[in-house]
Protein backbone atom coordinates (compact mmCIF):
# COMPACT_ATOMS: atom_id res chain seq x y z
CA UNK A 1 0.00 0.00 0.00
CA UNK A 2 1.01 3.59 -0.54
CA UNK A 3 0.30 5.94 2.34
CA UNK A 4 1.23 9.30 3.88
CA UNK A 5 2.72 9.72 7.34
CA UNK A 6 0.37 12.71 7.83
CA UNK A 7 -2.87 10.92 6.91
CA UNK A 8 -5.17 9.53 9.65
CA UNK A 9 -7.03 7.28 7.19
CA UNK A 10 -3.73 5.69 6.20
CA UNK A 11 -3.07 4.96 9.85
CA UNK A 12 -6.49 3.35 10.15
CA UNK A 13 -5.75 1.28 7.07
CA UNK A 14 -2.45 -0.02 8.44
CA UNK A 15 -4.18 -0.76 11.75
CA UNK A 16 -6.96 -2.65 9.98
CA UNK A 17 -4.52 -5.13 8.46
CA UNK A 18 -2.23 -5.30 11.50
CA UNK A 19 -5.13 -6.07 13.85
CA UNK A 20 -6.17 -8.99 11.64
CA UNK A 21 -2.59 -10.24 11.39
CA UNK A 22 -2.62 -9.77 7.64
CA UNK A 23 0.93 -9.09 6.45
CA UNK A 24 1.37 -6.03 4.26
CA UNK A 25 4.08 -3.79 2.92
CA UNK A 26 3.74 -0.04 2.70
CA UNK A 27 5.59 3.01 1.45
CA UNK A 28 4.95 6.41 3.02
CA UNK A 29 5.02 8.55 -0.11
CA UNK A 30 6.02 11.72 1.74
CA UNK A 31 9.02 10.07 3.36
CA UNK A 32 10.26 8.38 0.20
CA UNK A 33 13.05 9.59 -2.06
CA UNK A 34 12.34 11.56 -5.23
CA UNK A 35 12.61 8.56 -7.57
CA UNK A 36 10.19 6.48 -5.51
CA UNK A 37 7.78 9.41 -5.25
CA UNK A 38 7.80 9.77 -9.04
CA UNK A 39 7.05 6.06 -9.51
CA UNK A 40 4.18 6.13 -7.02
CA UNK A 41 2.86 9.35 -8.55
CA UNK A 42 2.69 7.67 -11.95
CA UNK A 43 1.00 4.62 -10.52
CA UNK A 44 -1.61 6.82 -8.86
CA UNK A 45 -2.24 8.62 -12.15
CA UNK A 46 -2.56 5.35 -14.05
CA UNK A 47 -5.20 4.17 -11.58
CA UNK A 48 -6.99 7.53 -11.60
CA UNK A 49 -6.30 7.99 -7.90
CA UNK A 50 -5.93 11.49 -6.45
CA UNK A 51 -5.34 10.64 -2.80
CA UNK A 52 -4.20 8.16 -0.19
CA UNK A 53 -4.51 5.44 1.05
CA UNK A 54 -3.84 3.39 -2.09
CA UNK A 55 -4.08 -0.34 -1.36
CA UNK A 56 -3.30 -3.19 -3.73
CA UNK A 57 -4.67 -6.64 -2.89
CA UNK A 58 -3.67 -9.00 -5.67
CA UNK A 59 -4.79 -7.27 -8.85
CA UNK A 60 -7.35 -5.12 -7.12
CA UNK A 61 -6.66 -1.47 -6.35
CA UNK A 62 -8.65 0.20 -3.58
CA UNK A 63 -8.38 3.95 -3.04
CA UNK A 64 -9.52 5.52 0.22
CA UNK A 65 -10.14 3.89 3.60
CA UNK A 66 -12.54 1.04 2.65
CA UNK A 67 -12.65 -1.73 5.26
CA UNK A 68 -15.56 -3.58 3.57
CA UNK A 69 -13.67 -3.60 0.26
CA UNK A 70 -10.50 -4.91 1.93
CA UNK A 71 -12.44 -7.79 3.45
CA UNK A 72 -14.13 -8.71 0.20
CA UNK A 73 -10.83 -8.48 -1.75
CA UNK A 74 -9.09 -10.67 0.83
CA UNK A 75 -11.93 -13.14 0.70
CA UNK A 76 -11.24 -13.86 -2.96
CA UNK B 1 7.56 50.31 36.03
CA UNK B 2 5.01 52.86 34.94
CA UNK B 3 3.53 52.83 31.47
CA UNK B 4 3.81 56.22 29.90
CA UNK B 5 0.93 56.55 27.46
CA UNK B 6 1.17 59.07 24.66
CA UNK B 7 -1.38 60.11 22.10
CA UNK B 8 -0.82 58.23 18.89
CA UNK B 9 -3.78 58.90 16.62
CA UNK B 10 -7.34 60.14 16.75
CA UNK B 11 -10.02 57.42 16.55
CA UNK B 12 -11.67 58.97 13.52
CA UNK B 13 -8.54 58.50 11.45
CA UNK B 14 -8.76 54.72 11.10
CA UNK B 15 -11.89 52.95 9.86
CA UNK B 16 -12.73 49.53 11.36
CA UNK B 17 -10.52 46.92 9.70
CA UNK B 18 -7.96 49.57 8.79
CA UNK B 19 -4.39 50.31 9.78
CA UNK B 20 -2.26 53.41 9.95
CA UNK B 21 1.38 54.04 10.76
CA UNK B 22 2.47 56.64 13.29
CA UNK B 23 6.00 57.60 14.17
CA UNK B 24 6.83 58.30 17.80
CA UNK B 25 10.36 58.99 19.01
CA UNK B 26 11.74 57.48 15.84
CA UNK B 27 9.75 54.25 16.16
CA UNK B 28 7.31 53.40 13.40
CA UNK B 29 4.21 51.86 14.91
CA UNK B 30 1.13 50.49 13.13
CA UNK B 31 -2.23 51.09 14.82
CA UNK B 32 -4.90 48.52 13.90
CA UNK B 33 -8.63 49.10 14.34
CA UNK B 34 -10.07 45.63 14.98
CA UNK B 35 -13.79 46.35 15.21
CA UNK B 36 -13.36 49.23 17.63
CA UNK B 37 -10.56 47.66 19.68
CA UNK B 38 -7.17 49.12 18.90
CA UNK B 39 -3.91 47.23 18.78
CA UNK B 40 -0.45 48.59 18.11
CA UNK B 41 2.48 46.68 16.66
CA UNK B 42 5.89 47.50 15.26
CA UNK B 43 5.79 48.40 11.59
CA UNK B 44 8.62 46.11 10.51
CA UNK B 45 7.61 42.59 9.58
CA UNK B 46 9.35 40.02 11.77
CA UNK B 47 10.55 38.29 8.63
CA UNK B 48 12.25 40.80 6.36
CA UNK B 49 11.13 44.14 7.76
CA UNK B 50 8.49 44.94 5.13
CA UNK B 51 5.93 47.60 6.19
CA UNK B 52 3.06 45.72 7.79
CA UNK B 53 0.54 48.54 7.25
CA UNK B 54 0.74 47.68 3.54
CA UNK B 55 -0.50 44.20 4.26
CA UNK B 56 -4.03 43.11 5.11
CA UNK B 57 -5.85 43.04 8.42
CA UNK B 58 -8.56 40.39 8.86
CA UNK B 59 -10.02 40.23 12.36
CA UNK B 60 -6.91 40.33 14.53
CA UNK B 61 -4.73 38.66 11.90
CA UNK B 62 -2.28 40.76 9.94
CA UNK B 63 -0.81 39.35 6.73
CA UNK B 64 2.38 40.93 5.40
CA UNK B 65 2.28 41.95 1.75
CA UNK B 66 5.78 40.79 0.96
CA UNK B 67 5.81 37.05 1.71
CA UNK B 68 2.40 36.58 3.38
CA UNK B 69 3.74 36.00 6.89
CA UNK B 70 0.85 36.23 9.34
CA UNK B 71 0.81 37.80 12.82
CA UNK B 72 -1.69 37.91 15.64
CA UNK B 73 -1.81 41.63 16.47
CA UNK B 74 -3.05 40.96 20.00
CA UNK B 75 0.17 39.16 20.95
CA UNK B 76 2.59 39.95 18.14
CA UNK B 77 3.09 36.23 17.59
CA UNK B 78 4.34 35.18 14.17
CA UNK B 79 1.89 32.47 13.09
CA UNK B 80 3.52 31.31 9.92
CA UNK B 81 6.71 31.60 7.93
CA UNK B 82 6.96 33.08 4.44
CA UNK B 83 5.30 31.30 1.52
CA UNK B 84 7.74 29.86 -1.01
CA UNK B 85 8.28 31.91 -4.15
CA UNK B 86 7.04 30.35 -7.37
CA UNK B 87 8.08 31.65 -10.71
CA UNK B 88 5.43 30.09 -12.91
CA UNK B 89 6.01 27.79 -15.84
CA UNK B 90 8.23 30.00 -17.93
CA UNK B 91 11.91 29.38 -17.38
CA UNK B 92 13.42 32.69 -16.30
CA UNK B 93 16.44 33.85 -18.35
CA UNK B 94 19.56 32.10 -16.98
CA UNK B 95 21.06 34.99 -15.01
CA UNK B 96 17.73 36.00 -13.54
CA UNK B 97 17.02 32.39 -12.69
CA UNK B 98 20.30 32.06 -10.86
CA UNK B 99 19.76 35.39 -9.13
CA UNK B 100 16.33 34.32 -7.89
CA UNK B 101 17.65 30.97 -6.77
CA UNK B 102 20.40 32.72 -4.88
CA UNK B 103 17.92 35.07 -3.20
CA UNK B 104 15.76 32.07 -2.37
CA UNK B 105 18.72 30.32 -0.85
CA UNK B 106 19.60 33.34 1.29
CA UNK B 107 16.00 33.84 2.35
CA UNK B 108 15.77 30.28 3.60
CA UNK B 109 18.12 31.26 6.40
CA UNK B 110 16.07 34.25 7.53
CA UNK B 111 14.22 33.56 10.74
CA UNK B 112 10.72 34.92 11.20
CA UNK B 113 10.44 36.65 14.57
CA UNK B 114 7.32 37.62 16.46
CA UNK B 115 6.70 41.36 16.48
CA UNK B 116 6.67 43.86 19.29
CA UNK B 117 3.28 45.05 20.49
CA UNK B 118 2.47 48.23 22.40
CA UNK B 119 -0.23 48.57 25.06
CA UNK B 120 -3.08 50.79 23.91
CA UNK B 121 -5.84 52.70 25.61
CA UNK B 122 -8.65 54.89 24.38
CA UNK B 123 -9.22 58.29 25.83
CA UNK B 124 -11.58 60.94 24.55
CA UNK B 125 -11.41 59.97 20.90
CA UNK B 126 -7.66 59.31 20.93
CA UNK B 127 -5.76 56.07 20.72
CA UNK B 128 -2.93 56.22 23.21
CA UNK B 129 0.01 53.87 23.28
CA UNK B 130 2.57 53.04 25.92
CA UNK B 131 6.17 53.20 24.83
CA UNK C 1 5.58 29.50 16.27
CA UNK C 2 2.94 28.02 18.44
CA UNK C 3 0.98 25.21 16.79
CA UNK C 4 -2.19 26.01 18.72
CA UNK C 5 -2.30 29.67 17.64
CA UNK C 6 -1.61 28.66 14.05
CA UNK C 7 -4.45 26.11 14.16
CA UNK C 8 -6.80 28.79 15.45
CA UNK C 9 -5.78 31.15 12.67
CA UNK C 10 -6.25 28.46 10.00
CA UNK C 11 -9.66 27.67 11.45
CA UNK C 12 -10.61 31.36 11.26
CA UNK C 13 -9.57 31.75 7.63
CA UNK C 14 -10.83 28.38 6.37
CA UNK C 15 -14.27 28.80 7.90
CA UNK C 16 -14.82 31.93 5.82
CA UNK C 17 -13.87 30.14 2.62
CA UNK C 18 -15.76 26.87 2.98
CA UNK C 19 -19.01 28.37 4.29
CA UNK C 20 -20.13 29.90 0.98
CA UNK C 21 -19.22 26.61 -0.73
CA UNK C 22 -21.75 24.76 1.41
CA UNK C 23 -19.25 23.09 3.75
CA UNK C 24 -18.38 23.30 7.42
CA UNK C 25 -15.70 21.81 9.66
CA UNK C 26 -16.35 18.17 10.50
CA UNK C 27 -18.20 17.70 13.81
CA UNK C 28 -15.56 15.04 14.61
CA UNK C 29 -13.41 17.41 16.67
CA UNK C 30 -10.64 14.85 17.24
CA UNK C 31 -10.20 14.33 13.52
CA UNK C 32 -10.38 18.08 12.84
CA UNK C 33 -7.75 18.75 15.46
CA UNK C 34 -5.43 16.05 14.11
CA UNK C 35 -5.77 17.21 10.50
CA UNK C 36 -5.21 20.89 11.35
CA UNK C 37 -2.14 19.90 13.33
CA UNK C 38 -0.79 17.96 10.33
CA UNK C 39 -1.44 21.00 8.15
CA UNK C 40 0.55 23.20 10.53
CA UNK C 41 3.41 20.71 10.25
CA UNK C 42 3.15 20.65 6.46
CA UNK C 43 3.02 24.45 6.39
CA UNK C 44 6.15 24.74 8.50
CA UNK C 45 7.89 22.27 6.17
CA UNK C 46 6.67 23.52 2.78
CA UNK C 47 5.42 27.03 3.54
CA UNK C 48 1.91 26.00 2.46
CA UNK C 49 -0.84 24.13 4.36
CA UNK C 50 -1.31 21.15 2.02
CA UNK C 51 -3.95 18.47 2.41
CA UNK C 52 -2.51 15.80 4.75
CA UNK C 53 -4.02 13.01 2.63
CA UNK C 54 -3.06 13.88 -0.94
CA UNK C 55 0.30 13.63 -2.73
CA UNK C 56 2.53 16.68 -3.12
CA UNK C 57 3.71 16.31 -6.71
CA UNK C 58 6.31 19.11 -6.72
CA UNK C 59 4.59 20.54 -9.77
CA UNK C 60 3.09 23.95 -9.14
CA UNK C 61 -0.08 23.45 -11.13
CA UNK C 62 -0.90 20.14 -9.50
CA UNK C 63 0.11 21.19 -5.99
CA UNK C 64 -2.16 24.23 -6.12
CA UNK C 65 -5.06 21.80 -6.26
CA UNK C 66 -4.29 20.36 -2.84
CA UNK C 67 -3.77 23.58 -0.88
CA UNK C 68 -6.31 23.53 1.93
CA UNK C 69 -9.19 24.24 1.54
CA UNK C 70 -8.99 22.42 -1.80
CA UNK C 71 -12.77 22.14 -2.25
CA UNK C 72 -12.99 24.50 -5.28
CA UNK C 73 -10.64 22.23 -7.26
CA UNK C 74 -12.65 19.10 -6.46
CA UNK C 75 -16.13 20.55 -6.27
CA UNK C 76 -18.09 17.84 -8.09
CA UNK C 77 -16.23 15.02 -6.34
CA UNK C 78 -16.58 16.46 -2.85
CA UNK C 79 -20.21 17.46 -3.35
CA UNK C 80 -20.91 13.86 -4.44
CA UNK C 81 -19.29 12.31 -1.33
CA UNK C 82 -20.41 15.22 0.90
CA UNK C 83 -16.96 15.60 2.38
CA UNK C 84 -13.51 16.63 1.27
CA UNK C 85 -10.89 13.91 0.76
CA UNK C 86 -9.24 14.06 4.20
CA UNK C 87 -12.57 14.73 5.90
CA UNK C 88 -11.69 18.07 7.46
CA UNK C 89 -14.79 19.56 5.85
CA UNK C 90 -18.23 18.06 5.34
CA UNK C 91 -21.49 19.32 3.88
CA UNK C 92 -23.28 21.67 6.25
CA UNK C 93 -26.10 19.23 7.00
CA UNK C 94 -23.82 16.34 8.01
CA UNK C 95 -24.22 15.25 11.62
CA UNK C 96 -22.58 11.80 11.42
CA UNK C 97 -19.30 12.19 9.48
CA UNK C 98 -18.33 8.55 10.15
CA UNK C 99 -21.11 7.51 7.82
CA UNK C 100 -19.45 9.18 4.83
CA UNK C 101 -17.08 6.72 3.06
CA UNK C 102 -13.91 7.99 1.43
CA UNK C 103 -14.83 7.32 -2.21
CA UNK C 104 -12.48 8.23 -5.07
CA UNK C 105 -13.89 10.13 -8.11
CA UNK C 106 -14.21 6.95 -10.22
CA UNK C 107 -16.65 5.43 -7.77
CA UNK C 108 -19.02 8.36 -7.91
CA UNK C 109 -19.13 8.43 -11.68
CA UNK C 110 -16.53 11.13 -12.20
CA UNK C 111 -13.49 11.15 -14.56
Amino acid sequence: MYTLSTCPWCRKTKKFFAERNIPFTYVDYDLADEATQEKISQELDAAGATGFPFVKIGDEVIVGYRPERYLSALGK
Amino acid sequence: MSDEFVRAISTDEIAPGGMKTVEINGDEIVICNCGGTYYAVQRRCGHMNAPLDMGTLDGTYLTCAMHCVQFDVTTGEALSGPVPPYFGHETPPPMMGEYLQNIGMLMKHVRTESIRTYATKLEAGWVQIAL
Amino acid sequence: MNAESRKRALHYFFEKVVGPLGFKFTPDTELKDFLLEQEVILESKHGIPFCPCQPIRHDRERDMQIVCPCIPFHRKHFDAIRRCWCGLFVHKDVIDPDSLPQLPPKEVGLE
